[in-house]
């Protein structure tokens, strides 16, 4: 009795100066949040206008659809990646998965070497073989605790070398069933098959990153594993679909690969890591995890994409290609990472 | 047994705890009662936290029972105590930053059943509608769906209040809030929401308060438990004791008389730093003040008013864009932590485990890092005067353990504070030093430790900038006062002069 009472004599102005001091603080960081995605959306608009201006072929229909098209891989592994990287982890096995998986497909397709046709199901063992090389991954890291990155370095070879076994001495294989070949470059609704596709899975894994239990899990895990685990989430087993789930969506990109390729080939993913990761980072995603989304990364993927492709059109010479879009990425990345690093400092 | 059986939420029966040889918890009994709020302090290595992980399942006692609600229960694991209606409110908070509120309430362990997923899909709507239901409950008002990190200290903790109170309880009985320290990181507006948020608890359940702040647990507790080396020294009605007998209670001597060190500014003579003008965009701006030797400036301000910032760029670890600022009467140039050092400055940050220490790194060598004084020669290191100049410092401060060579990882929060300090008045130089927050989560004699280094540093003729943790703190210590809003300074007291009360500093903070 005595005690509410006192509390009642409190002076009432403590309390409306904390809730002002609350309100202030509320409101600060509300403009911060959309603030990084637009950015990346002016940067896309002056990239655009910059390239168009350098060259008129770069604002053609056309062109635009060959950009979509060129994205759509990327696209497709930079939803599996930004869910590895939202979890603190990396995938490098990317392209090894994509090579193991293509070569699969190539086999259980119609091909120039003969075999059974085994129509849909060439699919589905593909996406399977990446699936369990994505389990494999997933349970040596969490597991046996190595580091993602050694693993999946580990990874992109194996599948590499199951591609090379497939691919074996005989002749090159190569599918024979024009439907296949021809589908991802054709037009439906005045946008490539391929980049629909890529569109969809885009999609798909921003619903899944917010609307269900694996998507949350996941981005709390890479928030503060510790605190995960002490709430009673299914940290491992989570992190372990995380990987199953980005080794299905490399074993589609490499089908596809395949499919646009028209034969087997066990390095058919070259290429894809090395703009994939940039772009998840670039598209907001922290390599710390716990930050970032899917959406960030495909807008991260179509600047990327449309730099190399303006680059091409600008007339750089071939043999600068590779270093001008190095250099780029780093800049790239820089400009990111260029907010935060008051914040970095602190972290050391 | 006895005739209140009935509204006893929780009783502890001759509990026992042991680690090998430390007996950590001895014959511990006590009840808590419905609509309760006990106070429970204790310096650290009392028994406290043992006793609080027993209560939360994470540790099982040797012996002795647990009744909660008067059942007798038995606690394997957190998920037991949660469900047994015990929530916890850890001192570290424990909550997503990247996800929102509602989902944190959600996440925790025994309260999710009734938002769990269909299929592993989330029901939003269902989800915040809970959530708001549970906030309401403790009546906050925050919306759901607003991102923790976006979040106050105060508000995070109110969430986590939440998450606590989303114990089970549906067997009946009221819930238990364990609040863990949970002012220490608060500001002193923070903490008037907070104290009026566990007034609020009393009304459904009961709330075990631990802090190290004596003046919070007598405002807010009906009774207070003491504990000393693993026993309960009293148990006591809060109108039955004052604040110097449970000082008295907890380290087992008096507190020593608070004294300022004060020392009038020599005539003619130099500030030892002085800041001229200083800004940094959108954090603060057009600083002006200057601290003579052996004096003390306090600075105080709410989250947001730019003093922590001010005290970075102060020690060179924030950059500003204009002003100046003079250490010694000369102007600094192109500073940085490293010329700062070198200029006799010290600095103790507020996140002493990140940026204050290196764990894993021994006592000894830490405090040796900065100025290892006599223990390094050039550019080797002395292993064995680095040694005495540890053990030196050891004895004065008193750090427990006493053992130097352990990793100062290991020490508790106070006795680490005590050799982050001495790190920088191991410097014969020290002209400057800047502490944020340095009794920051110490208990009392600790604190008291630090406090006297403090002043010990003063009477040296260091000039020392201090963002205190209270009011009070800074009226205490401080020789001036210098008050922040929205990173400008709002106004400024000589305490030789003015003698402002807390509430005339609180209003020129908003």
């Amino acid at each position: 009795m005595a005690n509410s009472q006192a509390s009642a004599l409190e002076p009432v102005n403590v309390d409306t100066v904390a809730i002002r001091i609350r309100e202030k603080n509320i409101k600060t960081s509300f403009i911060a949040r959309y603030a990084e995605p637009l950015a990346l959306l002016g940067a896309l608009a002056v990239l655009a206008l910059i390239f168009s201006l350098l060259n008129p072929r770069f604002a053609t229909i056309g062109n635009l659809q060959n950009i979509l098209n060129q994205a759509s891989l990327p696209l497709i592994i930079g939803v599996g990646a930004t869910f590895v990287i939202l979890i603190g982890s990396i995938d490098l096995s990317v392209e090894g998965v994509m090579g193991a998986s293509g070569l699969a497909f190539v086999l259980m397709s119609a091909n120039s070497r003969g075999g059974t046709d085994f129509g849909v199901w060439a699919f589905v063992v593909a996406i399977a073989l990446g699936l369990v090389l994505g389990l494999i991954s997933g349970v040596i890291y969490t597991k046996v605790k190595v580091p993602s990155f050694i693993v999946t370095l580990g990874m992109w070879y194996v599948g590499l070398g199951i591609a090379t076994i497939l691919f074996g001495t005989d002749t090159v294989p190569s599918l024979t069933n024009s439907e296949l070949t021809t589908w991802g470059a054709q037009i439906t609704q005045a946008l490539p098959n391929v980049f629909w596709l890529a569109a969809a899975i885009v999609i798909a894994g921003a619903l899944i990153l917010r609307f269900t239990r694996f998507g949350r899990v996941a981005l709390s895990i890479g928030n503060n594993e510790d605190i995960a685990r002490a709430n009673g989430l299914k940290v491992s087993n989570n992190k372990i679909l995380v990987f199953v789930f980005a080794g299905g969506l490399s074993a589609i990109a490499g089908v596809i690969a395949t499919m646009q390729l028209g034969m087997a080939s066990a390095t058919v993913g070259a290429g894809n890591l090395f703009l994939t990761i940039p772009a998840v980072v670039i598209g907001g995603t922290s390599l710390g995890g716990g930050k970032g989304g899917v959406f960030g990364t495909a807008i991260g993927v179509i600047l990327l994409t449309t730099l190399n492709n303006g680059l091409i059109l600008s007339g750089v010479s071939p043999n600068f290609q590779s270093a001008v879009s190095g250099a780029i990425l780093v800049l790239a990345i820089v400009a990111t990472a260029w907010s935060q690093r008051d914040r970095l400092r602190i972290s050391k | 047994m006895t005739k209140n059986n009935e509204q006893a939420v929780l009783r502890l029966s001759n509990i026992d705890k042991s680690f090998g040889a430390n007996h950590a918890l001895k014959n511990i009994s006590i009840q808590i009662n419905k609509g309760e709020v006990i106070g429970l302090i204790g310096e650290n290595g009392a028994g406290k936290s043992t006793l609080l992980k027993i209560l939360t399942g994470i540790y099982q006692p040797d012996s002795g029972t647990i009744e909660v609600n008067g059942r007798q229960s038995k606690f394997r694991g957190p998920r037991d105590a949660a469900g047994a209606g015990i929530g916890v409110v850890h001192q570290e908070q424990s909550l997503f930053t990247n996800l929102t509120v509602a989902e944190n309430i959600a996440m925790s362990g025994a309260g999710g059943a009734e938002v769990k997923a269909r299929f592993g899909i989330y029901n939003w709507r269902k989800i915040n509608k809970s959530a708001a239901e549970t906030l309401s409950i403790i009546g906050s008002q925050l919306d759901p769906r607003t991102v923790v990190g976006d979040l106050s200290f105060v508000d995070r903790q109110m969430v986590e209040i939440a998450r606590a109170i989303r114990v089970d309880t549906s067997k009946g009985g009221s819930p238990l809030v364990i609040l863990d320290e949970p002012t220490s990181v608060l500001e002193r507006g923070e903490t008037a929401i907070l104290e009026r948020e566990i007034r609020k608890l009393k009304d459904f359940g009961s709330v075990i308060f631990v802090s190290h702040r004596l003046d919070e647990i007598m405002r807010n507790c009906d009774r207070i438990i003491v504990m000393r080396s693993g026993e309960v020294v009293a148990d006591r009605a809060t109108e039955t004791v004052t604040e110097d007998e449970l000082f008295k209670l907890m380290v087992g001597h008096e507190a020593h008389a608070k004294v300022k060190s004060h020392h009038d500014i020599a005539k003619n003579s130099q500030p030892a730093v002085e800041i001229r003008g200083l800004g940094r965009k959108g954090k603060f701006s057009n600083v002006s003040f200057s601290v003579h030797p052996g004096r003390l400036t306090a600075i105080v301000g709410s989250t947001g008013s730019g003093r922590e910032e001010l005290s970075r760029a102060i020690f060179g670890a924030e950059k500003f864009d204009e002003g100046r600022i003079l250490i010694g009467g000369r102007e600094v140039k192109s500073w940085q932590i490293a010329k700062a050092v070198k200029s006799g400055i010290g600095y103790v940050p507020a996140e002493r485990k990140v940026e204050g220490m290196v764990g894993g790194f021994s006592a000894a060598e830490n405090l040796t890092l900065t100025h290892p004084g006599k223990a390094a020669l050039g550019p080797f290191v002395n292993p064995l005067a680095r040694s005495k100049v540890a053990q030196g410092w050891f004895d004065t401060l008193d750090v427990r353990p006493n053992d130097i060579g352990q990793d100062l990882g290991r020490f508790s929060g106070g006795n680490q504070q005590k050799v982050v300090m001495a790190k920088w008045l191991n410097s014969p130089e020290l002209n400057v030093l800047v502490l944020d927050h340095p009794l920051r989560g110490l208990d009392p004699g600790a604190a008291q430790t630090v406090n006297e280094q403090i002043k010990l540093a003063c009477d040296n003729g260091a000039a020392v900038i201090l963002l205190s943790d209270t009011l009070e703190e800074a009226l205490e210590m401080g020789d001036e006062i210098l008050v922040m809003r929205d990173g400008v300074v709002s106004a400024s007291f000589d305490l030789a002069t003015d003698n402002p009360s807390t509430l005339d500093l609180l209003e020129r903070m908003v």
